[in-house]
């Protein structure tokens, strides 16, 4: 068995890990309020929005990183980072993609060419694609047939020069700019990122979907999402990321808020693939990053779903404001870590109106080095009667060096509310590892079937093109972990 | 196993425990209406094949503040625990429970069970509960459970519909939701409690 497991850590690959040689522009090293202006006039943004950034930074210079979380970050120099680096555009034309990143993403699997619909036979998969490279947002596909039905999906710029009215009414309504040292920073930095608004009543005919790539080295990625969901709307969204290869370590800092308004749905999904860092712990993606929804209306609906393979460090809570009576939340996760990996997340289940429920099913998988962790918090206010939650955050432990640990709040204030949590934590069973070989299984095969078997219940949550991925991308993670 | 009950307040009871090889230890910490402030046990096995059966109840009914603070830690392997809290909170009265049961890389072999289940009896009444597991072993059995909650009105019902009083059936209701670590406590005490519920 001893052998198998060094055989299959040697065979670890990430296939996305190529770097795109393209020519970029980037901004000077380090932070400061010229950057920032910097920043804001390459993106020729009003002043308002100039205004909002430097009151993030200014509340960003004052406050610390927390330290709470179950993971030993590298020191962050933020001076030492560039904050905007984007591929330059070809000047005798302007308007097309190059090549170099048109061939990247088909190299990913994201298609940017809207394929050409045979009449009257229309692909069940279609999906519009908001390509983001870096700090700017290269492409967004299949606008003319959302626009066709008041749909607005675009880049997060596009959307400040279009629909500035839409961006200033929601803008941080979820997460504040001061909210957290990386919600702040992000507030004062953001590059690009996408927008999305489905009107009252409408549903989205297809698949939303964002795709963050980071490119050049020495730079963070700061991507900014916001969706809103008017009244009765409904949308399924989904995020896909990946970067290439280092011996450094880059930081990824997002926000993404979410508005849910009365009776409409919002489903997002998220297959977490950055760069992981190397078998001996080098390098790697800091994902630290801040995504929260609020359902606003009653009956309003949000559900999050995520599967976490990559980056080097994960800090990282979905969360849920349940604000609208008798709305409803939901998160399913499953958590991979192997070698020196570090994953710090969980949710927030915040109840406020009445009736509200919410469920969370997390799944942590840890090998190799790594740490594990699911961090919750469920609050029912002293409003929320007749609220209930129900969590389950199990832990599946590959190996004898790496932890798995639970850190759930409860925290209750009404006496209508139900709370309920469990967790467990357990290895893979010799028994079941048997049971397999028996029957010709090969011991890899045994556990990839056992650990595909016990994240099913989230990955059953995905929509149809991400599941595939994210099956395969566990099976990936999964090697050299057998024990 | 000879089970030890401290009466907080009344009795003086340990803050810190050390399990030896293969020892045994059955300990139920009892908190009465009036009781509150932090309380802080903390519990090392040591030596493989200890057991510690650790049980708790809490009744806050006014303005109790109370805070308990559980750390069990298994340094080997080979050991089992389990903890069970349960308590009943009303008037103004705050409860927080931290457990955290913590296993080390090479205690392999470790079982660890923890619950604490709290019913709210007021709309002022406050619960927090932070179960908590910090494991580097792989070949453990660990597990925990909290829930919060209230009296279910079904069984008010079931009760009232046979005649039983509502507010005896409430009292019904309590005693059943705490047998679990009741059974574990001498006589008079059981009926001292019985008393407090009324």
């Amino acid at each position: 068995m001893e052998e198998i497991i060094k055989d299959l850590a040697a065979a670890q690959e990430y296939k996305e890990g190529f770097v795109t040689e393209v020519a970029q522009d980037y901004a000077p090293k380090g932070l400061s309020e010229d950057i920032i202006r910097l920043i804001s006039a390459k993106k020729g943004e009003p002043d308002w929005l100039l205004e909002f950034r430097l009151d993030a930074f200014r509340k960003w210079q004052r406050m610390r990183p927390p330290y709470w979380a179950h993971v030993k970050l590298p020191r962050i120099d933020f001076q030492d980072i560039i904050y905007w680096a984007a591929p330059k555009r070809a000047e005798d034309r302007p308007d097309e993609i190059d090549p170099a990143l048109m061939e990247t993403f088909d190299k990913l699997g994201i298609p940017l060419r809207e394929r050409e619909v045979l009449a009257g036979v229309k692909s069940k998969s279609e999906v519009a694609v908001d390509a983001v490279f870096d700090s700017v947002s290269v492409a967004t596909t299949f606008r003319k047939t959302l626009s066709e039905k008041g749909i607005i999906f675009c880049s997060f710029s596009e959307a400040v020069r279009e629909h500035p009215d839409l961006v200033r009414k929601y803008l941080a309504t979820v997460v504040p700019a001061g909210d957290n040292f990386y919600a702040a920073l992000n507030s004062a930095v953001f590059s690009d990122g996408s927008f999305c608004y489905v009107p009252k009543g409408v549903k989205c005919p297809m698949e939303l979907s964002s795709y963050f790539r980071i490119n050049a080295a020495g730079t963070g990625q700061f991507e900014r999402t916001l969706i809103v969901a008017d009244e009765g709307a409904q949308l399924s969204y989904m995020e896909g990321c990946t970067a290439p290869m280092r011996d450094e370590n880059q930081l990824h800092a997002a926000v993404v808020e979410i508005i849910v308004e009365k009776d409409a749905d919002v489903k997002y999904s998220t297959v977490q693939n950055w760069y992981p860092g190397d078998a001996q712990g080098r390098g790697g993606i800091l994902n630290l990053v801040t995504k929260r929804g609020i359902c606003k209306g009653s009956g309003s609906h949000l559900s999050w779903t995520q599967v976490e393979t990559g980056s080097a460090v994960t800090w990282k809570y979905p969360s849920t404001i349940l604000k609208g009576d008798y709305s409803s939340s939901e998160f399913y996760s499953v958590a991979m870590t192997n070698h020196y990996q570090q994953a710090d997340t969980g949710t927030k289940m915040i109840h406020l109106g009445r009736g509200t429920r919410s469920r969370v099913v997390s799944k942590g998988i840890s090998a190799g080095h790594s740490e594990n962790s699911y961090r919750g918090l469920v609050h029912m206010g002293p409003a929320a009667e007749g609220a209930r939650n129900f969590s389950q955050c199990d832990s599946l432990l590959i190996g004898s060096l790496c932890g798995a640990h639970t850190f759930p709040v409860i925290r209750n204030m009404n006496p209508k509310a139900v709370v309920e949590h469990e967790a467990t934590t357990s290895k893979i069973s010799e028994d079941q590892l048997f049971y397999c070989n028996q029957r010709g299984i090969a011991p890899e095969d045994a556990v990839a079937l056992i650990v595909g078997g016990y994240a099913r219940e989230v990955l059953s949550r995905l929509p149809m093109e991400f599941a595939v991925e994210a099956q395969k991308l566990l099976s990936v993670s999964l090697e050299g972990a057998v024990g | 196993m000879n089970n030890e009950v401290y009466v907080i307040g009344r009795d003086s009871a340990p803050q810190y425990l050390r399990l030896e090889a293969g020892e045994e230890r059955s300990v139920t910490l009892v908190f009465l209406p009036g009781a509150a402030g932090r309380h802080v046990l903390e519990v090392d096995l040591v030596g493989p094949g200890a057991t510690l059966d650790l049980a708790g109840l809490y009744l806050c009914p006014d303005s109790e503040q109370l805070d308990l603070r559980l750390l069990v830690r298994h340094s080997v392997g080979g050991c089992v625990s389990r903890q069970l809290f349960k308590g009943l909170v009303g008037g103004t009265a705050r409860a927080s429970f931290d457990g955290l049961v913590y296993v080390a890389q090479d205690a392999q072999k470790t079982q660890a069970f923890q619950e604490n289940h709290s019913i709210l009896l007021s709309d002022a009444a406050r619960v927090e509960s932070r179960p908590q597991l910090e494991i580097y072993a792989d070949d453990v059995q660990c597990s925990h459970g909290a829930t919060t909650g209230y009296l279910n009105p079904d069984e008010l019902f079931y009760l009232r519909s046979r005649g039983i009083p509502e507010a005896e059936a409430r009292r019904l209701q309590m005693v059943a939701f705490l047998a679990p670590v009741l059974r574990r406590l001498p006589e008079p005490l059981i009926e001292e409690i019985h008393a407090c519920l009324s």
